[in-house]
């Protein structure tokens, strides 16, 4: 189990639903053991990469190759692949144990065994003392066990999770989240995860692909995500945001500056090549978390603008203020603070000076 | 079956053996046999023996001969009849139905539907005897003092058909109506009434409407099953009860003449056929779901 | 429904009632004069007796046409249960032809049972196939396959089409899955399409009149007997028939109310 070895690579994959065309030309690479979630929003393509590597769909376009194999021909049952279902998909009429125990039974499996390792299966989701029950006896979390239980049995090289918490409540999602995860660290198997909620995406994921519209927008850790997106689609999608736009002054070291309309606004460049080698005068935005901006004071040095507060939202560990920016590009800015339990200093309707550090600040071509 | 690209070389030759088997089974058990009725239709009959020379004789015969137009009418008006008959009484029931809860609601329908499996035949035949002379209606009637002594009125005439074909087809009427009428959202009741409208203005503007299409299902299917029936007038309606399912029965039976009777199907599956599409296209329920 | 004022549901009550009353006057008369003796409409409250079943029991004739009826109706299920569901599995998904198909399947259901009748009278007399059980058979199946296929059908597109995917993907085949999770699935389906089934050409009469030889079934039989006027073992047979279908009735009930409902009560 190497964390650096490629497991599976899909090249050049394209689908289409008769003309309507759903993913164009994705190339993705997954590691071996890592947990990597696909993001995206509902119509981005997500489910669709899932099932193509599943083999629940054809291919239009493309090959999917398993250890440098093209296994894009191969047919879904002899794929080394489980897939936990959105809606579980556990079948009604068996039991606990006759659902998690199908996929040796269907290979033949002696039933010595095939017991043997039901019991231990069970035994990974805690689900132990429901073996003989019917699904339909089961809470939705339990059914989710046991289609996860289920999907591992086999030694499946790679899991595949289609939006699986979807169907819980948040508290229970919670704690399925850290749940999965540590089944994952236990038996090492790479999980593949689709999911439409960027919260959970960053919870959980080694690595995060998000997608939008049929195209991979970006790929990489949570942090690389959040703090270096490299299009205005994941800077939007991906966390609150706020989005300045303006054209590229020049670079200088690891930072570039960007004239907006809150003035020249200096943001940092390191390890993103593409924004050090944009033209000067490139459209752009410069784009800072609500976090990051705070109210000025003497000793700033940083990026530095006024604005008024248009509304006060207290948010339980966290305040956040809407700002709006004067000038003819009026913008509406959203700042973010600890609450305070004698109430925030800032009034609404106030005017107040406000800044963010340059290296809080990162640079998006538009 | 059809997920994909797992399709094995045997399973594709069953699959194909499927696709024949699925085409050809409908075809030649029914469709073939209805076109071949059909076309018998075109045919005549000649010293009981049936000449295969295309004829449109037997239509001309069924619009200018004075019997068939008038019987083929007054069965018409008969069948509607009995549908309003089965639908004044199902309505009520079915919306006595709704009112219940849970378990009665539907321990009830299913009671009100039994009937239904019960032998056709033996029920004609009690009908029939509760409608005769010495019948219960007819004793009942006496006692109540409506009739001074026991009447032929109800047996043997179009009269005992329409009642026998009402009471045989209730349930049939029960059960659209029910459905269509527990299809209605509790909510739609609720926010009528919250809208300040009585109970008697939420049926009416409310209920009825979303139930008509119900209603209609239910008017077509009775009046196909009652003008398609060609028993119950034979054991009910003596000599004066004659309908047209009667005459076309006996072109294949007395009459002999099995070219006219199929023209005469003709006529009647057209009947059929509009009082199915008059039902679809007001049963189908327009906007219940939200 | 909301809350009527009182006077109304005493209306309603009292229609539902009458229409009660209606529906079963018909099959309180044969069960009465089963166990009494009526005469000249009077009934003989005081002497009950089970003379009318053993009167019954000696009616060959009787016996031999419910015989007829029951291998007709066991040939009818065979047949209507296994080419009503792969006819089911066959256009569950699938678009081209299906509603055109469909609409042929449905007919003899829809269209009066004369011409459904009448039409297979001609066609067996043009393919010279002599009028026998066969024919009553062909018949019945013709008829009551639409109800079976819908039954069915209706099953196969409640069940979630991620089942079949979920067998495929933990490695089964195509007959795997079909025998190991389709089949099971369907299974409560089909026997209550088959009850519904044998109910339907139990009673079948005018389709049945049309197409027999013969042999005749029950209701042909009676049909044939009610020119004349029944004779007293008649009423006990009916008793008998309509116990046998509360019983069949209660079944299909259980076997088409989804397992699902059924669970939620425990």
């Amino acid at each position: 189990m190497n964390q650096n070895t490629d497991l599976l690579t899909l090249r050049s994959v394209s689908k289409s639903y008769g003309t309507v065309p759903v993913l164009h030309d994705i190339d993705l690479s997954i590691k071996d053991g890592e947990f990597l979630t696909v993001l995206g929003p509902s119509g981005s393509g997500k489910t669709t990469v899932l099932r193509l590597i599943g083999g629940l769909e054809p291919l239009t376009a493309g090959e999917i190759r398993l250890d440098g194999q093209d296994i894009s021909r191969m047919p879904i049952n002899k794929r080394p692949f489980n897939t936990v279902f959105q809606d579980y998909a556990l079948f009604p009429h068996m039991t606990v144990s006759g659902n998690v125990g199908y996929g040796l039974s269907v290979r033949h499996m002696k039933r010595k065994e095939i017991t043997r390792r039901v019991a231990e299966a069970l035994e990974l989701v805690q689900l132990g003392r429901f073996a003989d029950r019917f699904p339909a006896q089961l809470s939705g979390g339990q059914r989710q066990r046991v289609a996860l239980a289920r999907a591992l049995i086999c030694q499946p090289r790679l899991i595949l999770l289609d939006e699986p918490l979807a169907a819980l409540d948040l508290e229970l999602r919670r704690q399925m989240q850290e749940f999965l995860k540590s089944i994952q660290r236990e038996i090492k198997t790479t999980f593949l995860f689709v999911t439409h909620d960027q919260e959970e995406a960053i919870g959980m994921a080694d690595r995060i692909c998000v997608m939008q519209a049929g195209h991979i927008r970006q790929l990489g850790t949570p942090h690389d995500l959040y703090y270096k997106p490299n299009c205005e689609f994941v800077a939007r999608f991906f966390g609150e945001n706020n989005l300045v736009p303006g054209k590229l002054g020049p670079a200088q070291g690891e930072q570039r500056s960007i004239e907006t309309a809150l003035g020249r606004l200096v943001c940092s460049i390191s390890d993103q090549p593409h924004l050090k080698a944009a033209p000067d005068g490139a459209s752009a935005f410069a784009a800072f978390r609500p976090e990051a901006l705070h109210m000025a004071d003497a000793t700033d040095s940083g990026n530095s603008f006024s604005g008024t507060i248009a509304d006060l939202a207290f948010a339980g560990s966290s305040t956040v203020a809407t700002i709006t920016t004067g000038g003819d590009a009026a913008q509406r800015l959203r700042l973010r603070m600890p609450s305070r339990i004698d109430g925030s200093v800032l009034k609404s309707g106030e005017t107040v000076s406000l800044c963010f550090a340059p290296h809080e600040g990162h640079l998006v071509l538009a | 079956m059809s997920a994909a690209g797992s399709i094995h070389p045997r399973e594709r030759r069953l699959s194909l053996l499927v696709t024949v088997l699925a085409f050809a089974l409908p075809v030649i058990f029914v469709l073939v046999p209805l076109a071949i009725f059909l076309v018998y239709s075109f045919f005549s009959v000649d010293q009981g023996t049936i000449v295969y020379t295309p004829t449109l004789g037997n239509y001309v015969r069924f619009f200018t001969d004075p019997i068939f137009l008038p019987v083929f009418w007054n069965t018409i008006v008969l069948c509607v009849s009995v549908a309003v008959i089965c639908i004044l009484l199902a309505y009520p029931a079915a919306y006595f139905l709704t009112t219940l809860k849970g378990r009665w609601r539907y321990a009830l329908l299913m009671l009100l539907l039994v009937p239904l499996l019960m032998s056709y035949v033996i029920k004609i035949y009690a009908i029939r005897s509760i409608l005769g002379l010495n019948g219960f209606l007819n004793k009942a009637l006496v006692a109540l003092g409506i009739l001074q002594q026991p009447s032929n009125l109800f047996v043997f005439n179009m009269n005992a058909i329409l009642l026998t074909l009402s009471l045989l087809l209730i349930p049939f009427a029960i059960l659209p109506i029910f459905l269509s009428l527990e299809r209605i959202p509790q909510t739609l009741l609720r926010a009528s009434d919250d809208l300040g409208a009585s109970g008697w203005q939420t049926f009416l503007r409310i209920t009825l409407p979303l139930s008509l299409p119900g209603v209609a299902s239910a008017a077509s299917f009775v009046f196909v099953l009652a003008i398609g029936d060609f028993l119950t007038p034979q054991m009910v309606g003596g000599i004066s009860g004659f309908t047209f399912g009667r005459i076309l029965y006996s072109q294949f039976g007395t009459a002999y003449n099995w070219p006219f009777g199929a023209a005469l199907s003709v006529a009647l599956a057209i009947v059929v056929i509009c009082a199915i599409l008059v039902g679809e296209r007001f049963g189908r329920n327009r906007g219940t779901s939200i | 429904m909301n809350a009527l004022p009182r006077p109304s549901t005493i209306f309603l009550a009292a229609i539902t009632a009458l229409v009660a009353v209606l529906l079963y006057s018909p099959l309180f008369v044969p069960i009465v004069s089963s166990f009494f003796t009526i005469s000249h409409g009077n009934v003989d409250w005081s002497s009950p007796t089970l003379a009318t079943y053993v009167a019954l029991a000696e009616n060959h004739d009787i016996l031999a046409a419910l015989r007829t009826t029951l291998i007709v109706g066991v040939c009818t299920v065979i047949l209507s249960v296994v080419s009503g569901t792969l006819l089911a599995l066959y256009y569950h998904g699938r678009r081209s032809g299906r509603s055109f198909l469909q609409f042929i399947i449905f007919l003899p259901f829809l269209m009066p049972p004369i011409i459904s009748g009448l039409a297979l009278l001609i066609f067996f007399r043009e393919i010279h196939l002599e009028r026998s059980l066969l024919t009553v058979v062909i018949g019945h199946t013709v008829f009551v396959l639409a109800i079976v296929y819908r039954t069915v059908l209706m099953r196969l597109q409640s069940m979630s089409r991620t089942l079949v995917e979920a067998s495929y993907d933990l490695g089964a085949t195509g007959w795997q899955t079909f025998w190991r999770i389709i089949l099971p699935n369907l299974s409560s389906a089909m026997v209550g399409g088959a009850i519904l089934a044998f109910a339907l050409s139990f009673d079948e009469t005018m389709i049945t009149i049309l197409v027999t030889g013969t042999q005749s079934t029950l209701p042909v039989r009676l049909w044939a007997m009610m020119r004349l006027g029944f004779s007293p073992d008649i009423n006990a047979l009916v008793a008998l028939i309509l116990m046998f279908t509360v019983l069949l009735c209660v079944l299909a009930a259980r076997f088409l109310i989804p397992r699902q409902m059924a669970t939620e009560r425990t």
